[in-house]
């Protein structure tokens, strides 16, 4: 059984320590007190369960935390405080643009892929006939990805990621890029991975397909979880809510 | 051991079990670095025989070496330190290499470490076997003893995994720290017997104690020695060489500790 528990979780992003340092300012700094370097907190105190079965969608404005929270998930970021216990056999899929192997054709870079999404090296040569059929990349998958464009990226890492059997999804707005023909086929088969996961969670801007997709809708605002019940209300609340904050604002257009 | 160590180390763990990804992973990279060039893997070869050419033929005149005993041992000295540069400044680079995957999906980082292991390490094996083609030369005695050079190997393997282990970590952080190390290599080549033999360095007494404390030269000593002589190095070679690879675990996983939890923000 597939589970998710976070308790408590607080991430921060040390911003100018952490991308910036060199080793001559890590020198510098020793003895002193370390407050070079602005934090951002990215989650605070964010606790939810996810039991199997739940489909569980993640909304909030830019910057809220949704797709950080989709890597605390995922175990890729590692919070600095509190307990995440993860049950089950994770797949994400956050971008479909990077992770390539530039050098190497489009059939090896499918084969790689799936192996890093837990995919067996037989479960491969079983499927990867039908992969390459759903990428419609037909000849291309024979040149280097270099050549490719930010399209075919995609058609490629979403025909590999799609055909795995995970028992945790976790998405993050992929229905964003490639032509309109694709999309109609792409969505097809991303419902078809969302009904064999057996957790989804998927965060979106798109408030009209979530009341279909999901029972349960979190709202994330500034790195806390604001709500987290049945979607209509979830949205109810996200939608009345006026913005309230600075970094709310974004969105919205300015009138004189 | 507290809570977090014990994840770190379910993690390799984790990632050692992974094996046929980074064996493949590691593979792909030796195959993909050659791919677009004319003369592919022979590449390696080709660097070696100039250097090979151009250092042997030159220092065995100016030290005064005879040529059969001095190309075999500098062939074999030079594919052995080319195996532990890379190991430091190509195994910095391992996180970096792997960021696309690193960010986006949920594997130990420690993958990403045994990848660059495989293909630092299947590069060296590959110039190793010019060692045979210049042993058959030269006619270099071969004997039971030396199959020596197999353990001796592993040891080294060890290290290289360790170094790669301690640079990507240090490197990730601190993006400086592949080209003070590769400065720092550069230095050491020439103070550690590779390109002259050890024992000219010992006939001088001020200079024996550049020898006897370098574990790098004890390090090419637990492979090249069963080479060249079918028999096994200096104990003291074992030694040092046991004592250098602990220094460098107590490092590694001190750096585990410290930056694991962070590599992926700070890439």
């Amino acid at each position: 059984m597939a589970s998710i528990h976070l308790e408590q979780v607080d991430l921060e992003f040390r911003v100018g320590a952490e991308r910036h340092q060199t080793l001559k300012s890590a020198v510098r700094q020793v003895g002193r007190h370390r407050s070079v370097g602005r934090t951002v907190k990215a989650l605070q105190g964010v606790t939810l369960s996810i039991r199997s079965g739940e489909r569980v969608g993640l909304i909030g404005h830019n910057g809220a935390g949704k797709s950080t929270l989709l890597k605390v998930l995922a175990g890729i970021y590692p919070p600095q405080r509190g307990r995440v216990a993860i049950d089950g056999h994770i797949c994400s899929m956050f971008e479909f643009i990077t992770g390539f192997e530039m050098e190497a054709n489009g059939w090896e870079n499918i084969r790689t892929r799936a192996m890093l999404l837990g995919m067996s090296p037989r479960e491969i040569d079983e499927k990867i006939e039908q992969i390459a059929e759903v990428s419609k990349l037909g000849e291309f998958l024979d040149i280097p990805v270099r050549h490719y464009s930010t399209g075919m990226y995609v058609r490629l890492a979403f025909a590999t990621s799609t055909a795995v059997n995970p028992q945790i999804l976790l998405l993050d707005e992929v229905m964003a890029a490639g032509d309109a023909a694709f999309i109609e086929s792409a969505r097809k088969r991303m419902n078809d991975l969302m009904e064999r996961a057996s957790i989804v969670v998927f965060a979106t801007h798109s408030l009209d397909v979530l009341p279909g997709f999901c029972q349960r809708t979190i709202l994330l605002r500034h790195g806390h979880i604001v709500a987290d019940g049945p979607t209509e209300d979830v949205v109810r609340i996200y939608i009345e809510s006026a913005p309230d904050a600075p970094g709310d604002r974004v969105d919205t257009p300015q009138h004189p | 051991m507290s809570e977090s160590m014990r994840a770190t180390v379910r993690d390799v763990f984790r990632a050692a079990g992974l094996w046929h990804i980074w064996v493949r992973l590691g593979i792909q990279d030796v195959r993909l670095k050659f791919r677009r060039s004319a003369l592919g893997v022979s590449w390696i070869f080709v660097n070696l025989s100039v250097l090979v050419l151009a250092i042997g033929f030159i220092y065995a005149n100016l030290l005064g070496q005879p040529a059969r005993e001095f190309i075999p041992y500098l062939t074999i000295g030079l594919i052995l330190w080319n195996y532990l540069t890379s190991s430091i400044v190509e195994g910095g680079n391992a996180f970096i290499n792997s960021e696309g995957y690193i960010k986006q999906i949920s594997l130990p980082i420690y993958l990403y470490i045994f990848r660059a292991f495989v293909s630092i390490g299947l590069t060296a094996l590959i110039a190793l076997s010019a060692f045979v083609i210049v042993a058959l030369l030269y006619q270099v005695p071969v004997g039971p003893g030396t199959l020596l050079a197999v353990p001796g190997f592993m040891l080294m393997m060890l290290a290289s995994l360790l170094l790669v282990t301690i640079f990507a970590h240090l490197n990730t952080r601190f993006r400086d720290v592949a080209h003070m190390a590769s400065v720092g290599m550069q230095v050491l080549f020439y103070v550690t017997p590779v390109i002259f033999p050890a024992e000219l360095l010992r006939k001088r007494r001020s200079l024996s104690l550049v020898i006897e404390l370098n574990p790098m030269y004890h390090l090419l000593e637990v492979v090249r020695r069963p080479l060249l002589a079918a028999g096994p190095a200096d104990w003291r070679s074992y030694a040092v060489t046991a004592l250098f690879i602990a220094v460098l675990a107590a490092m590694a996983s001190t750096v585990i500790g410290f930056y694991q939890r962070r590599i992926v923000f700070a890439l």
